[in-house]
């Protein structure tokens, strides 16, 4: 986009998808610039993946348009829709799709074979790929036995041995067990930066999203809630949905103290009377409007902390220890709030503690 | 690099490509449907033609002929005593072997298990052959043997309803223990363990939970076994046409082959049994299609086996004794009385011969028949299955308008006897413009026709089996439709071609409903020529025949089962 001339890599306009009656992707569009890794993150049934197989060929959509590096994959206008064997597009599928009668080698060697390669460049390509991610020495298994963490190598490998310029995942992690699932995160990201390629990235896991995305759109119900960078989404939700999908949130609702607030800066106060400071980042509220308060923002302290606003006396209702962290409920004015921690303070259920946020931490909500 | 490979004029390919695909997938279509419903039209024609005989197509229509069927009560009495009959028997037989073989610790399970498929493939014309040896009243050896050791008259009588309800239901009880036996196994143990644990005494378990369970599926297998047994054929024609006892099938085949036939009836009689199991049938897959009992969690599991102590040994002799009398006593039974001159319960050394078998294997039409049987049963397994194939993909996988009625088009053979749908396609045949009828072209179709059901299935169930994305992931990485069906599909489902291809030869080479209407003077088929050596030569040579014929069943399952495991294992 830079450069003016160059065409986004993968570019989606107007798309919607519709099964009968139901609408399953209503009228999205979004871009991705040429090696930029962009995620679709959403709840299942969001129509995220319906996107990502629209935009591979695997779907026909209803309406609108897809581009792939300026080439015109889909549009409903001219009547234009590329099946998916001639969009050169690169897939890695939530089952792996290994084809269990070939061999490793023979698996990873197939989109090559396609585009007619043969001989030493073939063999070439092959083990490259196959070294990218360390299955090198496994060529001539067969792919029947491998692992499922073998099995999502292999699979990586087949959709990068062709060189695609663009590479789609749906869901490549979702089948690994936890451990495995972050060290997969990491080499993915690596290798998406060293081979330059542009990524769509279909996913419904918030640190997978946040650890290996440029940029993120948060769908729901068919539609695109918010896009932004993976900090973006996180420190400012623009709605509940997304406050609450995106980590753990407590959503505060009150009325809005006019007098005290100002374009920056917004005060409510709740049904309970406790005063709340925040930041509107410049979206304008309604009559009663919510503020996100994420839970690891909130602190916990013995004694009174010395900050002017923002501070309230509450009781600890539940300690739940959750190893890496703590998550503390506390009474805070007839309702419960979640704090998430990772300090080592010993609290029990029935201490009076005291409660504070700083005011940028408390976001404003768009309505939904 | 991949964009350069595919920035050809991309426009214009994908539509020829497309077309490819889509003319293979219509031109399959169109056949099929055509197979399909041609003969049906034509068989729906004759039952509503009311005017002169022998003048086609018809001058009147009328309703005269479902009426006059009001006349063969006696036959549609006979027809239901007999189904009922040989339906509990059946399920009597299907569930004690499957509730025995899944639920208990009876020894020898495994090999019990594998046995129990056997009666399937041994068919009810051996038996009814085989037990007309054994329980005719007169000649029938138990009934010698009950005179000799002092009996008045006869012991059994193969011939009365009973007696064919008895040879049906010893056939049909292994499709009864296969269906039933499925959902016993599928039933998630920890269901009856929930109701023990929270205090539920064993009978209460079993009252509350299992049969609930299970009683869809058993009601399903029950509804099926029905229907197959309505349309049922050699075993009635075997045992009950030479007493003139009559069930529905065995009537339409007399209405036709008398002189003069009375097509027009038969039609009406066709089209009323064909309704008949065809309600039976869509009865049958709406209760297995909404089972609101989900009892398959995808977990593995072992359904819980009880310990019967040395009641197990009794459950064994129960098994053991269902595949005594439907397979080894029948082949025994054909065995020994092939090699009398005279079969009669007693060997007798001056009584013993081969020449059964030399003439049967002498016999220049019997030769013919053989050699026409294995050649059609060739050429009709490698067509059906290619035909088949495709249409299990289309229904399966493809996004082709109107593929759900395809599946019921396609499915629709299985509704109807084969007796009556070559009653329909032998009048369908007679009038179309090119001359096949009477040529083996004509039993070939009606083949291909009649075993789809059994080919879409069988590959069906595979590609059900296989992820979608399988073939999606070859689909992204750039290959046509043709490749991906060369390197991923044909691969994948060669487990589920060959056990097709399988299927439909040995249903062909054995095929006797179809066949007997459709078959010239110079196509003759085995099967029929059986039928007609027991009504109109000795049976001892009938005997021979069908040994001839099951021996040649089982060398050719044989070299395929060599043939395909050697292959299966040089390619690992």
């Amino acid at each position: 986009m830079s450069a003016g001339t160059t065409a986004p890599a993968i570019d989606v306009e107007n798309l919607s998808i519709r099964y009968g009656s139901i609408t399953a992707v209503g009228s999205v569009s979004f871009s991705a610039s040429p090696g930029e890794q962009l995620t679709l993150l959403g709840p299942s049934g969001c129509g995220k993946t319906s996107t990502l197989r629209a935009v591979a060929g695997l779907e026909r959509p209803t309406s609108g348009a897809i581009r792939i590096g300026g080439r015109t994959m889909f549009d409903s206008d001219k009547g234009i829709n590329l099946p998916a064997e001639q969009r050169g597009l690169s897939m890695v599928f939530q089952s792996y799709a290994i084809w269990p009668h070939m061999t490793v080698f023979e698996n990873a060697a197939y989109g090559l074979r396609v585009r007619n390669e043969s001989g030493t460049a073939l063999k070439e390509k092959v083990h490259h790929a196959l070294d990218l991610v360390k299955m090198g020495p496994y060529a001539d298994r067969n792919a029947s036995q491998l692992s499922g963490g073998q099995q999502q190598r292999v699979a990586l490998a087949r959709a990068c041995a062709f060189s695609p310029t663009v590479l789609l995942f749906d869901e490549p992690l979702s089948n690994l067990d936890a451990k495995l699932r972050s060290e997969m995160r990491i080499e993915l990201r690596e290798l998406q930066r060293r081979l330059r390629v542009t990524s769509l990235y279909v996913t419904h896991d918030l640190e997978e999203a946040l650890a290996m995305s440029d940029q993120i759109v948060v769908m729901r119900a068919g539609d695109i809630e918010q896009r932004g960078t993976p900090g973006e989404i996180y420190n400012y939700p623009r709605t509940a949905f997304v406050a609450d999908f995106v980590g753990s949130s407590n959503l505060v609702q009150g009325q809005r103290l006019t007098e005290v607030s100002d374009k920056a800066r917004i005060v409510i106060t709740t049904d309970s009377g406790n005063v709340l400071h925040g930041v509107s980042q410049g979206r304008t509220p309604h009559e009663r409007p919510t503020l996100s308060l994420r839970a690891v923002h909130l602190a916990l302290s013995p004694n009174r902390p010395d900050v002017p606003v923002n501070v309230w006396a509450v009781t600890i209702k539940r300690v739940v220890f959750l190893g890496d962290i703590s998550q503390v409920h506390v009474d805070w004015g007839g309702r419960e709030l979640v704090i998430r921690q990772t300090a080592l303070t010993d609290y029990v259920a029935g201490q009076s503690v005291f409660l504070s946020i700083a005011p940028e931490h408390c976001i404003l909500l768009e309505a939904d | 690099m991949a964009t350069d490979a595919t920035g050809m004029p991309t426009e214009i390919a994908p539509q020829r490509l497309k077309s490819l695909q889509m003319i293979s997938m219509a031109a399959t279509v169109g056949v099929v449907t055509l197979f399909v419903l041609y003969p049906v039209y034509y068989l729906l024609q004759a039952s509503f033609d009311v005017g002169g005989a022998d003048i086609r197509p018809p001058t009147a229509y009328g309703l005269d002929n479902y009426a006059a069927l009001t006349n063969y009560q006696a036959i549609i009495v006979n027809t239901l005593v007999v189904t009922f009959a040989a339906t509990i028997m059946a399920l009597t037989f299907g569930f004690l072997t499957a509730w025995i073989l899944t639920r208990t610790n009876v020894p020898f399970q495994r090999t019990l298990e594998q046995l129990m498929v056997v009666p399937y493939y041994v068919t009810p014309l051996l038996g009814a052959l085989a037990w007309s040896f054994l329980g005719a009243p007169e000649s029938g050896f138990i009934n010698q043997l009950w005179r000799h050791f002092g009996g008045e008259a006869a012991l059994i009588d193969i011939t009365s309803p009973m007696g064919i309800a008895w040879v049906m239901a010893l056939f049909e009880g292994s499709v009864a223990f296969v269906m039933i036996g499925a959902v016993m196994k599928s039933m998630d143990p920890s269901l009856e363990e929930a109701s023990q644990v929270i205090g539920g005494s064993r009978v209460r378990t079993m009252m509350r939970v299992t049969l609930p369970l299970v009683a869809p599926g058993v009601l399903g297998a029950a509804i099926f076994v029905f229907a197959e047994m309505l349309g049922s054929f050699s075993a009635a024609l075997v045992l009950g046409t030479p007493a003139r006892f009559y069930v529905i099938t065995t009537a339409i085949y007399q209405l036709v082959s008398q002189y003069p036939p009375r097509m027009p009836l038969a039609a009406a009689m066709g089209v009323s049994l064909f309704a008949v199991m065809f309600l039976m049938l869509y009865a049958y897959r709406r209760i297995t299609a909404h089972r609101s009992y989900v009892t398959i969690s995808g977990k593995a599991f072992r359904p819980r086996v009880m310990d019967v102590g040395w009641l197990r040994w009794v459950l064994f002799a129960v098994c053991a004794s269902y595949v005594l009398l439907s397979v080894v006593i029948p082949v025994a039974t054909l065995i020994y009385a092939s090699v009398q001159k005279l079969a009669v319960a007693f060997p007798l050394a001056s009584n013993f011969t081969l020449d059964n078998f030399r003439q049967a294997l002498s016999l220049n039409a019997v030769r013919d028949a053989m050699t026409n049987s294995i050649v059609l049963g060739l050429v009709t397994a490698t067509l059906g299955v290619i035909i088949t194939g495709l249409l299990a993909w289309i229904i399966q996988r493809s996004r082709l308008p109107g593929r759900g009625l395809l599946e019921y088009v396609v499915m629709f053979p299985q509704a109807v006897p084969r007796l009556v749908f070559a009653f329909g396609m032998m009048w369908a045949w007679l009038v179309f413009p090119i001359p096949i009828y009477g040529t083996f072209w004509v039993l070939l179709i009606a083949y291909l026709t009649v075993f789809m059901p059994l080919g879409v299935r069988t590959i069906s169930s595979v590609i059900m089996q296989l992820d979608r994305s399988l073939d999606e992931c070859g689909q992204v990485c750039g290959a046509s439709w043709a490749y991906r069906l060369q390197t991923i599909t044909v691969p994948l489902l060669r487990p589920g071609l060959l056990a097709a291809w399988l299927l439909i030869f040995v249903a062909s080479v054995r095929e006797l409903g179809a066949s007997i209407l459709l078959m010239g003077p110079n196509s003759k088929v085995m099967t029929p020529a059986i039928v007609e050596a027991w009504f109109s030569s000795s049976s001892e040579l009938t005997a021979a025949m069908a040994l001839i014929q099951t021996a040649v069943i089982a060398i050719t399952m044989t070299i395929f089962y060599l043939l395909t495991r050697r292959s299966a294992q040089q390619e690992v």
